[in-house]
Parts: C-alpha cells; sequence; structure tokens
C-alpha cells in the first residue's frame, strides 16, 4: 500500500484566530454570491483553494470535479438558448451549459470557503457552544485510542476503548480550548480577502 | 432512580464523539459513489434511542452535525444543510418507528426507516437546489443503496447492543430495567 502524504502545516492557524477566520469567510459570502461572472467565479473558486490549503487541509480535486461535470450535466438534460454542440441526443446548449458551470462552480467555492473559515477550535457560545467543546473533549481522547482497534475484534477492541473512557457516574470537567490571537500580518491578510472580493463585484 | 441531568448531558457529549468517531472510521469503507454514505455515525443514535427520550436523542443529533461540521469545516456550506436535514428527518422517523412499534420493530428496522428517511430528504434537497428535476432518475438506486447502508448499520448496532460490555453498563446506570 502506497503511505498518505503528510498533511500540509495549517498557516492560517498561526496567523488568524477561529473567530477572525470565520469572520473573513462571513465577509466574503455575499461578495462571492453577487459576483455576475463565471470568469470571476472560476478564479475566486481557485483563490479560496489555496486558502484551503494554507489551512492545511487536503482538497479531493477528482470528488469536485465529478460534481460540477454532474451538476453541469443535469442542467444541460433542460437545454436552453442556443445549440454549442450536439452529442448524440444530448444538446448543448450556451445558456443551460453557463447556468449549470456556473452553479457548481458556486457550490464548490462555497465548501471552499467553509473549509478553510472554519476549524474545530471555532467557540460556539452558550450552553451548546460547552457541551460541542464537550464532544471535541472525548473525540481526542477516543482517537488517542483508535491505534489499539482491531478490524478481526471489532466490536471487543471498540469496546475495551469505550470502558476505559467512559464510566457512568465518574466524569470530569476538563475541556480546555487552546484559543489562537490573530497577528498583524493576519489582520492585513484578512483585510486583502475581504477587500479583494468586494472589490471585483465593480471591475 | 433519576440521575442528574448533568450527568445525562455529559453521555450525550460522549455519544456525540462517538459519532464523529464512527465517521472517522467510515472513510475505510469502499464507497461506490462519491456521495454515498454508510451512515456509521448513526449508531450512536440508534443505541440512545433506547436508552434517553426524545429530547436527548434530538440533541445529540444536534451535537453530531454540528460537530462534523466544525471538525470538516462544512458548516457553511450546502454540505451542512444536507447532514441536518438528513439527520433530523432520520431520528425523528427512527423516534417515531420505535416509539410506535417499540415491540415489534428491531434496531435494523429502525434503521433503515432512519436511512430511507434520510435519503428521501437529501434527494430532495439535491433536486430542488442543486441538480434540477432532471436528478429523479438517481432516486431508485440511491433509495435501493440507502435501504441497504440501513440494513448493515443496524446489523451491527443489533450486534453491538448485544455484546458490548461498556454499553451493558450504561444502560444499567440510566435506564436500569
Amino acid at each position: 500500500m502506497r503511505p498518505r502524504k503528510p498533511k500540509p502545516p495549517n498557516r492560517l492557524r498561526q496567523q488568524l484566530s477561529a473567530s477572525h477566520l470565520f469572520l473573513t469567510g462571513g465577509l466574503l459570502l455575499p461578495a462571492y454570491l453577487l459576483q455576475p461572472s463565471l470568469s470571476v467565479r472560476i478564479g475566486q473558486v481557485l483563490l479560496f483553494s489555496g486558502l484551503v490549503y494554507l489551512a492545511g487541509k487536503r482538497i479531493m480535486w477528482l470528488y469536485f470535479a465529478i460534481m460540477v461535470a454532474s451538476i453541469t450535466f443535469f442542467n444541460l438534460l433542460t437545454p436552453i438558448g442556443r445549440v454549442l454542440v450536439s452529442i448524440g441526443p444530448l444538446q448543448v446548449t450556451s445558456v443551460a451549459l453557463r447556468n449549470g458551470l456556473m452553479k457548481g462552480f458556486t457550490i464548490v467555492g462555497l465548501v471552499f470557503i467553509s473549509l478553510f473559515s472554519i476549524r474545530p477550535d471555532l467557540r460556539l457560545p452558550g450552553k451548546l457552544g460547552g457541551l460541542v467543546a464537550r464532544v471535541f473533549f472525548y473525540f481526542e481522547r477516543i482517537i488517542e485510542g483508535k491505534k489499539r482497534i482491531e478490524a478481526r475484534r471489532l466490536i471487543g477492541s471498540i469496546d475495551d476503548v469505550l470502558t476505559e473512557l467512559y464510566v457512568p457516574g465518574q466524569q470530569k470537567s476538563e475541556a480546555v480550548v487552546q484559543q489562537v490571537s490573530t497577528t498583524v500580518l493576519g489582520y492585513a491578510l484578512m483585510g486583502t480577502l475581504i477587500g479583494l472580493n468586494w472589490l471585483l463585484l465593480f471591475i | 432512580m433519576i440521575k442528574h441531568q448533568y450527568e445525562k448531558l455529559e453521555l450525550i457529549a460522549f455519544m456525540g464523539a462517538l459519532c464523529l468517531f464512527f465517521s472517522t472510521i467510515e472513510y475505510l469503507f469502499p464507497k461506490p459513489f462519491p456521495f454515498f454514505r454508510l451512515g456509521l455515525a448513526n449508531l450512536p443514535v440508534l443505541i440512545t434511542i433506547k436508552l434517553f427520550p426524545p429530547g436527548y436523542v434530538l440533541l445529540l443529533v444536534l451535537l453530531k452535525v454540528l460537530g462534523h461540521g466544525l471538525i470538516n469545516g462544512t458548516l457553511a456550506s450546502y454540505v451542512f444543510l444536507f447532514s441536518t436535514a438528513g439527520s433530523f428527518s432520520s431520528a425523528i422517523v427512527m423516534l417515531a418507528a420505535w416509539h410506535l412499534c417499540r415491540n415489534h420493530i428491531s434496531l435494523v428496522g429502525v434503521s433503515v426507516f432512519g436511512a430511507l428517511a434520510s435519503n428521501a430528504v437529501q434527494i430532495f434537497l439535491s433536486v430542488t437546489f442543486i441538480f434540477g428535476r432532471s436528478a429523479w432518475i438517481i432516486a431508485p438506486p440511491f433509495m435501493t443503496l440507502g435501504a441497504a447502508s440501513g440494513v448493515a448499520v443496524g446489523l451491527f448496532a443489533a450486534r453491538f447492543a448485544e455484546q458490548s460490555r461498556w454499553l451493558a453498563t450504561v444502560r444499567d446506570y440510566y435506564a436500569p430495567s
């Protein structure tokens, strides 16, 4: 079996706090969705893919290529506009093709914005936020025990890990989330990204 | 004996972590289609249905979708909308099936109901928001796969419920018969 490539380091985490990164994504979103030009939108998707890489996440390009292709294909089934080319019984029409590509790239871009702007240390407010923090606390501990899980003795080995981690009535609250502050470079990146995407709306 | 609410919430948080864990294991299984998911993360939900009242089960589903959205970074995308709608519809249908037919339905049956509900809602959303009406043609194979995955997860859940010593301890503590 080919060894898996190591994940790229999360460079955005070194510069931006989870809440500022989330805010950046939120402020980019309307500028991205209001963008009428297909070519600019494709450019934005490429920019967001770079940010996903900086956030230390891998992109499954084949998955997203299939997604754009299938959305475009289903749009082409309802012909609108000038016939560009006929492939057997399928007529590729100009408006249906543009609409399909626009919809496909919009959805992929939204996923990319979400991928780079949201990370597990984003603290949600209130009691629910506290419970989510507990979920992550336990999740980290379960993941630590993952190596002991054997495929041949799946239920038994999962059971051993669970028995060790959770004894009813004996839980202690110790979820601590390490917060990162935004640096000057982080603020500059935030301003540039938001400014650039809004500027593209008016050019 | 009625346990303190804090303890129950603590178990729900632990079950939420288990959902996330099972969804990481899920990537080990081959997928016939890029959009297909086995639904192993539903296993703790299935187990909790037998232990706690509906409010706690729905809270677990909320923690599951939020945790998943935060870990995978999909919280602000259509994936989160699909996941939330699918998970809640599945949980509501599973709860209804369990409470209405408690003595006449197995975990496999409950799981199949849940998988079918989740898939039906996700097909509806993908037709409405992404692919358009032409995409209804994917419904029959998608629902068939959903039923098959429901059976697989239900069988695993039933076996886990039968063999797990940990679950027996939890059951004795929170819902003694």
